[in-house]
């Protein structure tokens, strides 16, 4: 095995593999700003130029570019509350008040250092676990993941503002977010569901312009509103310093960023259990890692944890999506899929062959994960001063350019020109949700799980009656479910008596 | 007596939650369960956020914010109505020119400069690296 590493690392670091990861990469890294074009899109774009590349080439060029993208679109959710992925949306709660406060460097050094840190651990979890993940992914079934569904919906109670009030709106949003989410054509009996006679609708709402108009617009209308910078009037001082504080901010808090970085590679593993839900499992397990109510109180007004959780979650998701992709052939998410494509172009099949005939290739790839995003962060804290005087540019200069960043975002994830009226419209439903209290993150949680959810229940219903419910595993999960539920009410029950 | 934003806004949610119910209901239960099981419980929190709001006292005054919003809102249907009727490649330069010179009230060179960076790094982007096939608008050719 440490041959097969050792010679992984040697094929990644010949002249021809290594300059293709670094084209991958620069493209990884301007594609990975803009909201719609994101690293799964890019790879269906970059796919045909793989044809003549050797198996490590094409997916040190592949890999790179979608590892890379995976860490640039923190970038965007940061600077401008534009989440440059639909990975990258949960950074937007913390980092983005971050910004506000003059930290955006101490941000972008936190979600940097946390996503190299989740990368190398997503890497290692891919090279060490491919041999014994087999029965951990063939025992998820339909109730598995259905229930690892109601956890990832189930962390609406900490995503939600304390107190009775705001928990009431949190999980409104939650349902409301659930219901948008029954949009478009259903599965089983194929009956529209609020369509309005329009066939834009048949196929239900993309994810990006409902994240993008939820979580960008109302910053660009406050920006507008504010009449100042991003960063507003705080010390320009305090702007370029906090790069080492951001680093050190990973090193200080290094166990959640390990905890989440292992909630990013589980849930990559799972087939089909979407790669939205790592990064806001992750954000609610760093709430929940609050000491106190008040200490859970600075989440979303600009915690450094904030930024930490997703971060690391992100890019471990990655190494975690490669697993059963590589193993056998199932991919782990849209990307993975299309990776997939990959694979037979290449000539290989996902499989046992790729852990023994082909192992070095399978380890170049751990390999590429691991460089990539070492000189992905090495070159972005090169710029992060730099990206950092960005929130000091006055804000009438810079908001046209966020307004082409979302529109065009949104528009190139689908090339449908309703989308924009989507972005605009769920953009004036997030400013009100803003201005009256109604938390925004619950609403994303439960779109991007509804349909998943809805799916796995039905094939569950369906496949094993109402026997699912007894299943040992589907038991676990529902403590475990019960345990995210109550633990910020206990959590306050145990401050009061304090 | 004036209904504040804030129980416009729960009443409306109240709407919305209604509405997906009744629809629901004519459905087949495969179709309607999940609609229903979390359009009834999104109902009752939307009311119940009505009768909270109602009780608490209403803020006298609109928020300061409110003409810039509207504002934004108004550039931001203008750019969408521009790219559908000229598409996005003329829509960029002309939307950050006027916006930069009539709310930005920046100086034209400047302006210029920058509407024609933004162009560059679009036609760079899109049309020379990834070959992205935009929509033409509907005054532009894309229309029936």
């Amino acid at each position: 095995m440490i041959d097969a590493l050792l010679q992984g690392l040697s094929l990644v670091l010949q002249w021809n593999a290594f300059s293709l990861m670094l084209v991958g990469m620069s493209l990884g890294f301007v594609v990975g700003l803009l909201p719609g074009i994101g690293g799964a899109a890019t790879l269906a774009l970059m796919l045909p130029f793989v044809f003549k590349m050797s198996p490590v080439e094409a997916f040190a060029f592949l890999l790179g570019m979608h590892s890379v993208a995976a860490t640039t679109g923190d970038i965007t959710s940061i600077l401008f509350g534009v989440p440059g992925e639909a990975l990258s949306a949960a950074t937007v709660v913390d980092g983005h008040p971050m910004a506000k406060n003059g930290e955006a460097a101490r941000a972008l050094g936190a979600a940097l250092m946390s996503s190299l840190v989740g990368a190398v651990i997503g890497a290692a979890a891919l090279a060490v676990s491919i041999p014994i993940v087999r029965p951990l992914v063939l025992t998820f079934g339909s109730p598995e993941l259905f229930m690892v569904t109601m956890m990832g919906i189930a962390c609406i109670t900490s995503l939600s503002g304390q107190g009775r009030g705001a928990q009431l709106k949190g999980f409104a949003m939650g349902l409301l977010g659930l219901l948008l989410a029954t949009i478009g054509q259903e599965r089983q009996s194929g009956i529209l569901r609020f369509d309005f006679g329009l066939i834009y609708l048949w196929e239900g709402l993309d994810l990006i312009p409902v994240l993008v108009g939820i979580f960008a617009i109302p910053e660009i209308i406050d920006l507008a509103a504010r009449g100042t910078a991003i960063a507003g009037n705080a010390p320009a001082t305090k702007l370029g310093s906090g790069v080492w504080e951001g680093i050190k901010d990973t090193f200080r808090h290094f166990w959640l960023v390990v905890r989440c970085s292992a909630v990013g590679v589980l849930v990559g593993i799972l087939p089909g259990a979407g790669g939205g839900v790592a990064q806001w499992m992750a954000y609610a397990h760093a709430v929940q890692s609050a000491k106190d109510p008040a200490d859970r109180e600075r989440f979303g007004k600009g915690d450094v944890r904030g930024v930490l959780g997703p971060g690391a979650a992100n890019n471990s998701k990655e190494g975690g999506d490669l697993i059963p992709t590589i193993a056998f052939g199932v991919p782990g998410s849209g990307a993975m899929a299309i990776l997939l494509g990959a694979f037979l172009i290449m000539g290989l099949h996902p499989g046992p062959d790729m852990l023994t005939k082909h192992l070095a290739v399978t380890y170049s790839m751990v390999w590429t994960l691991v460089i990539a995003n070492v000189i992905t962060v090495i070159a972005c804290l090169a710029l992060l001063p730099y990206l950092a005087m960005v929130t000091r540019i006055r804000g009438s200069l810079i908001i046209p350019f966020l307004l082409l960043l979302v529109f065009i975002g949104s528009y190139t994830a689908n090339r449908q020109l309703a989308d924009l009226l989507v972005t605009l419209g769920f953009g004036a439903v997030g400013y009100l949700m803003m201005r009256f209290g109604w938390p925004r993150a619950p609403l994303v949680l439960g779109f991007v799980l509804g349909k998943l959810a809805e799916t796995y229940l039905f094939i569950s219903m369906a496949r094993y009656g109402y026997a699912w419910l007894t299943q040992p595993l589907v038991l676990v999960l529902m403590a475990l479910t019960a345990l995210i539920i109550v633990f910020p009410y206990l959590q306050e029950r145990r401050s009061h008596a304090n | 007596m004036r209904i504040s934003g804030a129980v416009a806004f729960s009443a409306g949610l109240a709407v919305v939650a209604a509405y997906a119910v009744v629809t629901a209901l004519r459905w087949p239960s495969k179709a309607a369960l999940f609609p229903l099981v979390m359009g009834i419980p999104l109902l009752v929190l939307a009311l119940a956020q009505v009768a909270m709001d109602w009780q608490a006292a209403p803020s006298e005054n609109a928020p300061q914010d409110t003409p810039a919003a509207i504002s934004i809102l108004a550039w931001m249907a203008g750019f969408i109505a521009l790219v559908f009727l000229i598409g996005f490649p003329l829509a960029v330069p002309l939307f950050i020119l006027g916006y930069l010179v009539i709310q930005g009230r920046e100086p034209w060179f400047l302006s210029l400069a920058l509407a024609l960076i933004a162009w560059g790094a679009f036609y760079l982007l899109f049309q020379e690296l990834l070959h992205f096939p935009f929509d033409a608008g509907w005054l532009t050719g894309g229309g029936t």
